[in-house]
């Protein structure tokens, strides 16, 4: 790493300036060093180094902004541990903000004070970017974004090409030639939205969820310009990032005049996009935005579409993605979609907005640089999901279906990874 | 009930009293400084009701059988929690200290045992945090000074409320404790509340807390 120049640890600084409202000042000055949130981060109970401790990282970014922006930490920084943004703080930050947390935030709710700490590892994230030192593979990921439009640079043709060969098995599947998979069509009631990995990867998720669509008789859309559900400028802590891919969503759902949002089954897409979105384009949205998950419960909740859970007849498990269930409040939706489609549905252990992250969360995915500190963690979901027993682990969330897809081959866990919308169109009864 | 202990005040008593001022105008500070910043100005839609989940925040997610730091912490979660009554005793006692109230019959045993209970967990947590390598990898020396000052300020309350001729000390090392109080982290007395609302708030945004049933 090259020295660290004064307008970079300036630009890192700007974090703390102006503060929008008391969140930031308030979680800066929280922490107590108890050190009793250890426990409750993936990366400590796997590793048990004391570096890993969620309070550590807290300190990383409270301890800047003690010797900048306090009296007594510019006095006296030694004796309340406040820190020098140097070469040295500045690679303990990398290594432990971007490659060392999931931002999952299970820790914050188990906080003894109620310290926001994956708030202020976002921070420290930000700092980082402001100084230029976001890890090159998540920069890229946020980079392709910006530049094709979506994260994995797939073409438009690439994309069409797909969504029609996912049409004609559409109509197979259906057993109707006027099934469709809606494309570019404006005045639709739906938005809806795709994680890249669907129609690179996993396309059958795409058509999963066009069955659910027709079958429930919705009127909606996809849009070849803007589809892309993730916004992987949350996790690199760029905001103008993130606002330039928000602000594309939100224009293309105009573009189409459609009145509702629905998001695919991604966990930090759907936060980025719902809840941050706004706050990054400084501008409440004017159209609804919800997820899919709550969308296909409400289907079955309404008999728009019946679903049969003796069509599935082994045992179901449910990994919550952090970010739509602990930190997006959709808990409950997807076991009530559970318990309607499947016969043997199991909990996880802990679970709900105690389910430990997957360890694909923060961006780790996407920043190869640290794969094997991200599988040496999954160890902890391996073993969750071996004892359940389950023969299928679903997840409303394509970023944690990848990570439960290495998971199982490295651990044989010997399981199949479902998303909601392919279990649910797998127990759907055609009318 | 009531004596009075000195009948003018002495030097020692004006220091903590210079202590408390101080003490005071930092917290206000900071808490002045918390309300202007104010709330969360959040463009997102609202599903949930932030008021309950901030009530919520204060009540039900303090449950320590919901809270891993507490539950899996048993005996330190344990001290911790009595190690802060203890203060909250001291400091009500330093109140009626300088009114010159003290205490008479089963109080004048009582409230020095119960002083030295919560002292001897606040020493408890201090050589915790010295032998622990985790611990001691977290902290920084505004940790010990923070925790040894409280804990004496426990002990030192409790040995003057039965030894009167203490009160010097007392009121010497309460006003010590008093000054530092803006240094460190005893500022989490205000910033505690304001942790907890934003909690609340943004899992109430969210409609996270309360926790739901269908």
């Amino acid at each position: 790493m090259e020295n660290l120049t004064q307008e970079k640890i300036d630009k890192g600084l700007e974090v703390f300036e102006n503060f929008k409202d008391s969140k930031l000042l308030t979680h800066l000055n929280s922490c107590v060093h108890c050190g009793l949130c250890a426990e409750s981060c993936i990366y400590y109970l796997t590793d048990h180094n004391e570096k890993y401790i969620p309070a550590k990282k807290v300190d990383l970014v409270a301890s800047i902004y003690r010797r900048y922006k306090t009296f007594i930490g510019k006095i006296a920084p030694k004796l309340v541990g406040a820190r020098e943004l140097n070469n040295e703080t500045v690679e303990e930050m990398i290594d432990l903000l971007f490659g060392a947390c999931a931002m999952c935030g299970r820790c914050v709710s188990h906080c003894s004070i109620g310290v926001d700490i994956s708030y202020l590892v976002s921070t420290g994230r930000k700092m980082l970017s402001n100084m230029g030192y976001v890890p090159e593979s998540l920069q890229a990921t946020v980079n392709a974004a910006i530049e094709t439009g979506n994260n994995m640079g797939i073409s438009d043709q690439d994309f069409v090409d797909t969504l029609t060969w996912l049409e004609d098995d559409l109509r197979f599947e259906v057993n109707d030639d006027n099934a469709k998979i809606y494309l570019n069509e404006k005045g639709k009631d739906i938005l809806y939205t795709l994680n890249p990995r669907e129609p690179k990867f996993f396309p059958l998720s795409i058509s999963a969820m066009a069955k659910i669509f027709h079958v429930a008789k919705e009127s909606w859309t996809l849009s070849t310009k803007m589809y892309d559900v993730t916004n992987y400028a949350y996790y690199s802590g760029n905001n103008e990032e993130a606002a330039i891919i928000s602000q594309r969503l939100y224009d293309e759902i105009f573009n189409l005049n459609a009145k509702t949002c629905v998001l695919a089954e991604c966990g930090h897409g759907s936060r980025a996009f719902r809840w941050e979105g706004p706050n990054y384009i400084q501008k409440e949205y004017p159209f609804d935005v919800t997820t899919s998950v709550e969308f296909i419960g409400k289907y079955i909740r309404e008999g728009k579409i019946i679903v049969d859970p003796e069509k599935i007849q082994q045992k179901v498990t449910l990994h919550d993605p952090c970010n739509l269930a602990r930190s997006g409040g959709v808990i409950d939706e997807q076991r009530y979609i559970l318990e309607k489609s499947v016969k043997n549905f199991i909990e996880m252990s802990p679970t709900k907005a105690d389910n430990l992250c997957c360890g694909g969360g923060g961006g780790q995915l996407a920043m190869s640089e640290y794969n094997d500190r991200r599988m040496k963690i999954a160890e902890l979901k391996a073993e969750q999901i071996r004892k359940t027993g389950a023969e299928i682990v679903v997840t409303p969330c394509h970023n944690c279906a990848d990570q439960l897809i290495q998971i199982n081959a490295a651990f044989k866990l010997n399981v199949q990874i479902k998303t909601i919308a392919e279990i649910v169109a797998d127990a759907i009864v055609m009318p | 009930m009531f004596n009075l202990i000195h009948a003018d005040t002495s030097w020692y008593i004006w220091f903590a009293l210079i202590g408390l001022t101080v003490c005071l105008l930092s917290c206000s500070t900071h808490l002045v400084r918390l309300v202007r910043l104010g709330k969360p100005k959040d463009f997102s839609k609202k599903v949930g009701n932030t008021q309950k989940a901030i009530m919520y925040s204060f009540t039900g997610a303090m449950n320590p059988a919901k809270k891993e730091s507490a539950f899996m912490h048993l005996p330190t979660y344990t001290a911790g929690i009595l190690y802060h009554l203890g203060t909250f005793l001291s400091i009500a006692v330093f109140f009626l200290m300088i009114f010159n109230i003290y205490f008479e019959g089963l109080l004048y045993w009582i409230i020095p045992a119960f002083l030295f209970i919560t002292g001897l967990n606040g020493l408890g947590i201090l050589i915790k945090r010295m032998i622990k390598k985790e611990l001691l990898a977290l902290s920084n020396p505004d940790d010990f000074i923070s925790n040894i000052l409280v804990t004496l300020f426990q002990f030192i309350t409790a040995l003057t409320i039965l030894n009167i001729q203490l009160s010097p000390v007392y009121f010497v090392l309460t006003g010590i404790l008093l000054l530092y109080f803006p240094v460190g982290k005893l500022k989490h007395t205000v910033y505690f509340f304001a942790a907890r609302y934003h909690l609340g708030f943004f899992y109430g945004w969210r409609n996270a807390w309360p926790p739901k049933k269908i």
